[in-house]
């Protein structure tokens, strides 16, 4: 059996740790789906009020987003452009 | 469009005339320039566009019933979550894009809504240090 290489290492861990932040990901989605839940039995309680209802779920939506895009972009740069298999030397 | 029309025309309004000084800015200082603004239009017009798509989901999601509007957010979110990674990906593996540009040009808009819509307001300031129940 071949010995394990520093790159090998240091690739395999990388996966793991993309794979652990793509659970980032899962976060936002609950929330927004909670959020548009909660929105839709307001607007259903109050009509009127369905236009200030949304502009507030929408801003509020597009800044929960941020936190999983980070968690994607970490993933993606483990996964496509890791930065750690070049300080191997 | 119709509830959030104006707000949306407000925000992507404000992140063309950023991503425009950034263009210029990668064109005045930096080696590279066109790999800059390419990631930056790349990356900026993407993320405009998933705004518009939130915009829709939200507008639609609150006409439905609140358990069917529940799955039906969570399901778009995934599906701009996957757009969002197959840009990212284009960006990483692509010479002719700048992936850091990309990024910013992606975040960009998150930014915006909240320096125009949170940071601006100084009661969100005197907020933070007082106590839930005097609030």
């Amino acid at each position: 059996m071949e010995p394990i290489t520093g790159k090998a290492l240091v690739l395999a861990c990388s996966a793991i740790g993309a794979g652990l932040a793509m659970i980032a990901g899962i976060g936002p989605g609950i929330g927004q789906g909670y959020a548009a839940g909660k929105g839709a039995e307001g607007v259903g309680r109050q009509p009127e009020a369905q236009g200030d209802i949304v502009r507030t779920m929408l801003l509020g939506a597009a800044v929960a987003e941020t936190t999983g895009i980070y968690g994607l972009i970490i993933a993606l740069i483990l996964l496509f452009a890791n930065p750690l298999v070049g300080l191997l030397g | 469009m119709k509830e959030t029309a104006k707000l949306q025309i407000k925000i992507i309004k404000i992140d063309l005339i950023i991503l425009s000084v950034l263009i210029i800015i990668s064109f005045v200082f930096l080696e590279n320039p066109l790999i800059w603004a390419k990631g930056y239009i790349f990356g900026g017009l993407i993320g405009i566009l998933n705004f518009m798509l939130l915009a829709k989901t939200m507008e639609k999601s609150v006409t439905m019933h609140p358990a069917k509007a529940r799955s039906y957010a969570s399901v778009h979110y995934f599906i701009r979550y996957a757009i969002v990674g197959v840009v990212i990906i284009i960006a990483l593996k692509a010479d002719y894009l700048n992936a850091l540009a990309v990024i910013i040009g992606l975040l960009l808009i998150k930014f915006i809504i909240l320096f125009t819509n949170l940071f601006n307001n100084k009661e969100y300031y005197k907020r933070i240090f007082k106590r839930k129940g005097e609030r």
